[in-house]
């Protein structure tokens, strides 16, 4: 699986989920339709993705993704057109629900962000966990070994469903 | 055996070890909420033949806009409802319901030693009873639904012990942001915050809830409190709480990844300056002079500023954080005999808060002061129903998080205890309790 694309440049730390997608926007029963309301919560947030309309990698800085665990911030990212985020770090929810929905978390070496806002385009490898930035030469990066599979295919459900006789097995054994 | 109250509750868990430090973990409660669960409930349906693994484990219940507001927030409770009575879930619905957090405990539903899961970040509030509980997204949650099960990555353990003894003033709320202070706002990813010491122990169980429920503001995966006699008499007084339940507390020689220690006899009332809960100073200091220049922008204030003093538009009392009956009495002893200067909205955390409320007489207080005496709800916490902010206006709150924008597109929040805010709510500006005293005593000299 190859994510390649624009990138587009938020350098902000600690975007919560209130920023990117606001919970006024959260009366849905659906997954799809939250990406006209991405990043409304921030200040300048819209103007600030159409700067780059056709990005589909989001650098960002630290933390990305912190406070609330609504998917829809996933969601709203995927519905604006992102594949990928790459930043130092992010909170552990949206991190999850990012490898749930296919979204590739890249997480960088914060030293390397400077070089990663300032760049246009960006090519991922999924498979091979390297992140090239314009021409320069691929970097490696790290992505959990199981989390990776419902990325490259699957899917998180259907991982969990193909382990319930092991859980119900699990449970009449050790639970009472 | 070197471990700690953590460790026991997840190994006793474990289904399957994964790669990467990853484990299957199984969930003993799963709590479905309007906001988060449809689109994993509607999943199930399409994709797994609508097959609930342990429909007795799980609690349903319409809360963060209940009653709905609109079409769109009647979709999503009508989701709930439809759904909880097909699979015959215990449900909670409009006239039986409030925020989660708060019905799950008050009904029974979580005791020590437990797991437990809901699409909703504050889950870690129930960590006050020895449970190991967090929040995650909707299709994690789903998969709990469909397979019992959370893939989870193994959390370190951070111990966050605090010392001494919460002085007069000083709050569980307080504690909470002092906590956070001290492992700073990204400070606790990848972490369990286990709470431990004197101050803690001294803690009541809807105090320890408090503190609990701000362990996700340090980015922690949740908080825990081992349980001790406090936490067993709050049970015993809970008609539906389980009776047998494992007491584990750590082992003596537990080892953790970190230790911070907190002087819980220094904790100060405090209150935020940022737009996020780890920019935060005492309610008689000034701005750092270090603040984030964005922050003081969006706050509009400026560094070196004191922050009692600060003009506010709205006052707000609710929230999974302060809406219990502790919360509220506390409240409705500063409010007696007062009048508010700002609109100012009470919102109690459940129906059954709400009715011990009125049984007190508390309601009477609030509105007697001049403020709105709510349904129980999330309320205006989130912005997504009713008190939401106008752009630029500021809002003295008990809530959790102060995000841009968190209670309305451009509005400003301070958070702060149930206590603080209903001084600023007389005042009609940022103020201490201690200082609203101080002012009626003198205001009786002057007359006398």
């Amino acid at each position: 699986m190859i994510v390649e694309g624009a990138i587009l440049a938020l350098p902000f730390a600690d975007i919560d989920t209130d920023q990117i997608i606001p919970a006024r926007f959260l009366t849905t029963i659906d997954t799809k339709g939250l990406g006209g309301d991405c990043m409304s919560g921030m200040p300048n947030g819209r103007e600030l993705l159409a700067r780059v309309p056709d990005a589909t990698i989001l650098v960002t800085g630290a933390n990305f993704g912190c406070g609330s665990s609504r998917e829809h911030a996933v969601w709203a990212l995927q519905g604006q057109g992102f594949c990928a985020v790459v930043a130092p770090s992010f909170a552990r929810i949206f991190e999850e629900n990012a490898y749930n929905n296919g979204v590739v978390p890249v997480t960088i070496d914060p030293a390397q962000l400077p070089r990663f806002l300032a760049a246009t385009r960006a090519r991922i490898d999924v498979e091979n966990q390297t992140i090239q930035r314009d021409d320069e030469a691929p970097i490696a990066f790290a992505l959990d070994p199981v989390r990776k599979a419902f990325v490259l295919g699957g899917g998180y459900l259907r991982y969990l469903a193909a382990k319930i006789p092991q859980v119900r097995a699990w449970e009449a054994a050790c639970r009472t | 055996m070197n471990r700690s109250l953590f460790d026991k509750v997840w190994d006793a868990h474990v289904v399957e070890e994964l790669p990467g430090g990853n484990a299957l973990v199984f969930m003993d409660l799963i709590v479905a909420h309007e906001i988060t669960t449809p689109q994993g409930a509607i999943a199930i349906e399409q994709d797994f033949d609508d097959k609930l693994y342990a429909p007795e484990r799980i609690v349903a219940m319409n809360d963060h806009v209940s009653p709905a507001k609109d079409t769109a927030t009647a979709i999503q409770a009508q989701v709930v409802r439809t759904w909880a009575k097909r699979h015959g879930l215990r449900m909670h619905d409009i006239g039986d319901n409030g925020i989660c957090h708060v019905m799950v405990p008050e009904r029974g539903y979580i005791a020590p030693g437990m797991t437990a899961c809901c699409g909703d970040s504050h889950t870690c509030t129930l960590g006050a009873f020895g449970a190991f509980a967090l929040g995650i997204g909707t299709t994690a949650q789903a998969g709990a639904m469909l397979a019992g099960c959370l893939v989870l990555q193994r959390p370190k353990v951070m111990r966050i012990e605090v010392t001494g003894t919460l002085q007069a003033g000083a709050t569980a709320k307080d504690l909470a942001l002092a906590v956070i202070a001290a492992t700073g706002f990204r400070g606790g990813t990848g972490y369990v915050l286990e709470y431990t010491g004197t101050a803690i122990r001294a803690l009541s169980m809807e105090e320890r809830m408090t503190v609990c429920n701000m362990a996700i503001e340090a980015g922690a995966t949740t908080g825990i409190i081992a349980a001790d006699a406090t936490t067993e008499a709050y049970l015993a007084a809970t008609p539906e709480a389980p009776r047998g339940y494992p007491m584990d507390a750590a082992d003596p020689d537990a080892i953790y990844a970190r230790t911070i220690t907190i002087d819980g006899s220094a904790v100060r009332p405090t209150v935020s300056w940022g737009t996020n809960p780890g920019e935060t100073i005492a309610i008689d200091g000034v701005i750092p002079a270090n603040a984030e220049p964005a922050s003081l922008a969006y706050m509009g204030l400026a560094a070196g500023q004191a922050i009692a003093g600060v003009a506010i538009d709205q006052a707000f009392i609710g929230s999974c954080t302060n809406a219990r009956i502790g919360d509220l009495r506390a409240a409705a002893a500063i409010f007696r005999g007062r009048r508010v200067a700002v609109p100012t909205i009470v919102t109690p955390g459940s129906q059954a808060v709400r009715r011990q409320a009125e049984r007190e007489g508390l309601h009477d207080i609030f509105q007697d002061a001049g403020a709105l005496w709510t349904h129980a709800s999330c309320g205006p916490c989130l912005g997504m129903s009713m008190g939401v902010l106008a752009p630029g206006t500021r809002c003295i709150s008990s809530t959790n998080r102060n995000f841009p924008g968190r209670m309305g597109d451009g509005g400003r929040v301070h958070l702060a205890s149930p206590e603080v805010v209903a001084a600023s709510a007389i005042a009609g500006h940022i103020c201490s309790p201690a200082t609203l005293a101080a002012r009626a005593i003198d205001r009786t000299l002057v007359h006398a």
